[in-house]
């Protein structure tokens, strides 16, 4: 193409990034303003006074907001690292041990992870009250990975399968069995795969609500979605605490994909090729 | 050392047969080549042997125990891969020690062998490199090093040098020549390239669709290739196939005017036969040259291209188009007339509905 | 592990007991609770086991077929996906092919797309309600200052305003998505087409319309596939928007069964309503999978 100037172009470039970013940037801004800027009329579009006044207070006033965001992290952790750890070496068997029945497992595993999560609450709740899993980090970090491992199995099985099998039959050739190949030869080849599939189920940990709402019903046990959520009980909505909150709740995501952007897209788009 | 015996080795995967049962001898010290065009099955019959793929029926035996269910590192095999296989992530060194660091071997008998090894190759100056920072022959050079330190009984070698440019690969090849006379392993070598095969073999394989074709050495699979799948195979530029019919005591070329004379005793009665010509055993005579000879034939040179030391005539002779292979200085051009002569002892005939060869009692 | 056992047993045992943790997991977590739903749903029974299952065959099913309700939140849902996911698929191919194009900036201007749809969707919505506001929302503040209006919108008071920007806030979200999908699909379309089809004389519509549309098919089923199951079972949009109000004009069919279960604690007529939303959503999760069998 000619270098023709193409304000078109930028002219809706500019409106697409406007329209993504201008509900963060008001949340941004609304947990700046005081109590009385929050619920001005007509809007204050800009804080006056600018304060940090709401982040002080949940710091000092309203410490579970932070629990939430704590729980959050070690349950976003721990289903990481299991779904990491365990669809790792399942994705590893089904797309290189040749086993019989992995086509069918795989396109299994694709159908479960479509399955509602609503569908899973009443028994899932009553299992988990009776074995004593309501409340507890294992169980919703357990609940977390059974609704992200198909998405992990798959997103890694199709990183391994663009790395050259006769690495790892020349390490087989070199004597090393199945669970040594996988730790010292696919794992340090496939890294970034690791990362990407991760991160992206890292966020969706994060992210999700039903399962954290139903199998976390202590206060103090809530993630941080679900926790900002019912974070006003009967009264009314409290904008400046939710807001602050929502800030803080949404920066480790916010972090997280601006950093390793071209990891998750790369991951995301290869993982919906299939 | 070992010799290595394949006793009804065959490999399918559900109904489809991916290699046909076949016995194979391959004794100790034996540079034995396996080819084939691709999908013939001769990887298959390699990864067999070094236990990557399982054998479906047939027993094979390493030095005379049977292996089938033996796990790869104790079947006394080494491996070279076409893509070099090396470990990206470590260096040249810890790719050349890595399967004797997994027998447990001293660390200073480790060292020894690899730079042993390493010296023989040439790779003593790149030990501490790794892989990605090594050209295209130092890489293939390390693979073949890390299957030299294992001593192994049997070299298995997968097209090693199909991913090298073509000067390289020559080189490569004479490397490989030097290295099994002066080491005397077993080696089972798989190709597609006859030069390949024919330079470096004791003795070759040939496969097709699954199916052995032919064993023999070199000189037996140019000289008497056993199908007309062989002998299209082997030479280059490939062999002329000429259909023909009987008519009287000699072979009448279907569609055309030629007729050639009987040639020996031939083992069929059938009235069709495959016949077929190298291109170079077409003798280019004079254009007056040998009036009375039975075997001389008047021909038209309707291409001629120059190759360098050689030239290829593309000929009409009484209507059958041949091609010849000959000298590349002072040749016939494209138009003119010349007598050619063939060698009826150099004439190969193929039943057209097996495609075996027909065996041929007596020569003139 | 004895020595005889045949080279592919023993890759197999190995594979198996590297499969086996995962399976478990998702045995335990996915497919159990379903059997365990349908268990439920043809029953009467507590939740703390206190009282023996009692079996009632399909009399919760039979309640359900005539629950008002019921049948509003299936509609709900069904507006709700039908009205999101072509929006969605619009925008998303004029992102993506906005992406395609090299411009200064285009790291930037991906990852502020991206945002929407990383940050938990609940969170988002709570901005969103907070915008939606009728005493002190954004954008009646705009439209009234511009004088665009001269009353407060009411955008979650109003059954089909509500319905709206539902629908909006899930277009916002997932977008770009489905933008990512496309365009990683644009991108593996060889330039050498494009070059073939300007020397054929094409325009750029054409271009469009004979290359990229046709190549494109596979990512969009895709990005139509992922979108339509999460839009099917959308759950948290309404619980944090609306709570499924005004007078349940919203209220999809994930909401009312968490309802159902966890406000009037019937767990076995809530496990019937979620075996038949199951039962959709399989459906269409097969239509889909063969539809994708059929492109290959």
């Amino acid at each position: 193409m000619q270098k023709r100037p193409r304000y078109g172009l930028y002219a809706i470039v500019s409106l697409s990034v406007l329209i993504s970013f201008f509900p963060i940037v008001w949340l941004i801004l609304t947990s700046f303003k005081n109590t009385a800027g929050i619920y001005a009329w007509p809007p204050q579009y800009w804080p006056d006074p600018f304060t940090l006044d709401n982040y002080i207070s949940i710091f000092t006033n309203s410490p579970e907001l932070l629990r939430y965001i704590l729980n959050s992290f070690i349950v976003g952790a721990g289903c990481t690292a299991i779904t990491l750890m365990l669809g790792g070496l399942a994705a590893y068997a089904l797309s290189r041990l040749r086993l019989r029945f992995a086509g069918m497992l795989m396109v299994g595993i694709l159908a479960v992870s479509m399955f509602p999560p609503v569908s899973l609450l009443p028994s899932l709740f009553q299992n988990f009250l009776n074995l004593g899993l309501l409340n507890t980090y294992t169980g919703l970090i357990l609940a977390h990975a059974g609704l992200f491992l198909p998405f992990s199995v798959w997103m890694l099985a199709s990183y391994f399968a663009t790395l050259p099998v006769e690495i790892e039959e020349a390490a087989r050739m070199d004597g090393m069995g199945f669970v040594r190949i996988f730790l010292t030869i696919v794992l340090p080849l496939s890294w970034p795969g690791f990362v990407a599939t991760g991160l992206i189920v890292f966020i969706f940990s994060w992210n999700e609500f039903p399962l954290s709402l139903v199998l976390m019903t202590q206060n103090a046990m809530r993630t941080a979605p679900v926790g900002i959520s019912l974070y006003p009980g009967e009264y009314a909505f409290p904008w400046e605490t939710i807001s602050t909150a929502t800030v803080l709740a949404i920066i480790p995501v916010l972090i997280i994909t601006a950093i390793f952007q071209k990891q998750i897209v790369g991951g995301l788009t290869a993982g919906a090729g299939k | 050392m070992a010799s290595v015996t394949l006793k009804q080795i065959g490999k399918s995967y559900g109904v489809v047969t991916a290699v046909e049962q076949f016995d194979l001898d391959i004794a100790d010290g034996e540079f034995l080549v396996l080819l084939g065009p691709s999908g013939c099955g001769k990887s298959t019959t390699l990864r067999m042997i070094a236990g990557l793929e399982s054998i479906t029926t047939g027993d094979l035996m390493i030095g005379g125990t049977r292996v089938n269910d033996t796990d790869p590192k104790n079947r006394g095999v080494a491996m070279v891969f076409q893509n070099y296989a090396l470990y990206p992530h470590k260096s040249v060194f810890d790719n050349m020690a890595m399967a004797l660091k997994l027998q447990k071997m001293p660390k200073a008998e480790i060292a020894r062998r690899v730079n042993d090894v390493a010296d023989m190759l040439g790779l003593t100056a790149y030990l501490e490199r790794k892989p990605a920072a090594l050209s295209g022959g130092q890489r293939q050079r390390v693979a073949i090093g890390r299957a030299i330190v294992r001593t192994p009984e049997v070299f298995l070698f997968d097209e090693p040098l199909s991913n090298l440019d073509a000067q390289l690969r020559v080189k490569m090849r004479m490397e490989l020549q030097e290295l099994h006379e002066r080491l005397g392993v077993t080696s089972i070598y798989v190709t597609h390239d006859q030069v390949e095969a024919m330079t470096l073999a004791d003795r070759i394989v040939i496969l097709d669709r699954g199916r052995v074709a032919q064993i023999g050495t070199p000189r037996e699979v140019y000289e008497q290739p056993a199908t007309r799948f062989v002998a299209s195979f082997i030479g280059s530029p490939a062999m002329n196939f000429m259909p023909a019919e009987r008519a009287g005591d000699g072979w009448q070329v279907t569609g055309t005017d030629l007729v050639l004379p009987g040639f020996g005793q031939l083992a069929t009665e059938a009235d069709a036969l495959t016949l077929g010509l190298r291109p170079e055993h077409i003798e280019v005579l004079p254009a007056d040259a040998a009036v009375n000879d039975p075997w001389a034939f008047d021909a038209t040179v309707k291409l001629a291209e120059l190759l360098g030391a050689d030239a290829l005539l593309n000929l009409s002779v009484k209507g059958q188009p041949l091609l010849a292979r000959v000298g590349g200085t002072d040749f016939p051009q494209a138009g003119e007339t010349v007598r050619i002569r063939v060698d009826p002892a150099r004439l190969h005939a193929f039943d057209p509905e097996t495609e075996l060869t027909v065996a041929r009692a007596a020569q003139h | 592990m004895s020595r005889t056992m045949s080279l592919e047993r023993r890759t197999a045992l190995t594979g198996i007991g590297f499969v086996t943790p995962t399976v478990l997991i998702i045995a335990l977590i996915l497919i159990y609770p379903i059997i365990q739903s349908v268990v439920l749903s043809f029953g009467q029974s507590s939740i703390d086991g206190s009282q023996p299952y009692q079996f009632v065959g399909l009399k919760h099913y039979a309640t359900l077929m005539g629950d008002g309700r019921f049948w509003n939140a299936l509609g709900v849902t069904f507006t709700f996906t039908a009205l999101s996911i072509p929006l969605e698929l619009g925008l998303g191919i004029g992102l993506a092919l906005l992406m395609n194009e090299s411009f200064k900036g285009k790291g930037l201007a991906r990852l502020a797309v991206l945002f929407p749809w990383a940050l938990p969707t609940a969170l988002n919505t709570l901005i969103w309600r907070w915008m939606y506001n009728s005493d002190y929302g954004l954008f009646n503040g705009v439209a009234l200052q511009s004088g665009l209006v001269d009353r407060p919108i009411n955008f979650l008071g109003d059954e089909v305003l509500a319905m709206g920007s539902m629908v909006v806030v899930a277009v916002w979200k997932t977008s770009s998505f489905m933008a990512l999908i496309i365009l990683a699909g644009l991108q593996s379309i060889p330039r050498d087409l494009f070059e073939a089809g300007r020397m054929d004389g094409m325009s750029k519509w054409q271009e469009f319309t004979q290359i990229t549309l046709p190549l494109l098919k596979g990512p969009i089923l895709v990005a139509l596939i992922i979108r339509s199951m999460d839009a099917l079972r959308t759950f948290e949009l309404p619980f944090n928007l609306t709570d499924g109000g005004p007078v349940n004009a919203t209220e999809s069919l994930s909401l009312y069964a968490y309802k159902v279960i966890f406000d009037f604690l019937d767990f076995n007529f809530g496990a019937a309503v979620v075996v038949v939303q199951f039962l959709v959503i399989f459906a269409m999760s097969l239509i889909y999978v063969f539809a994708l069998r059929n492109k290959d």
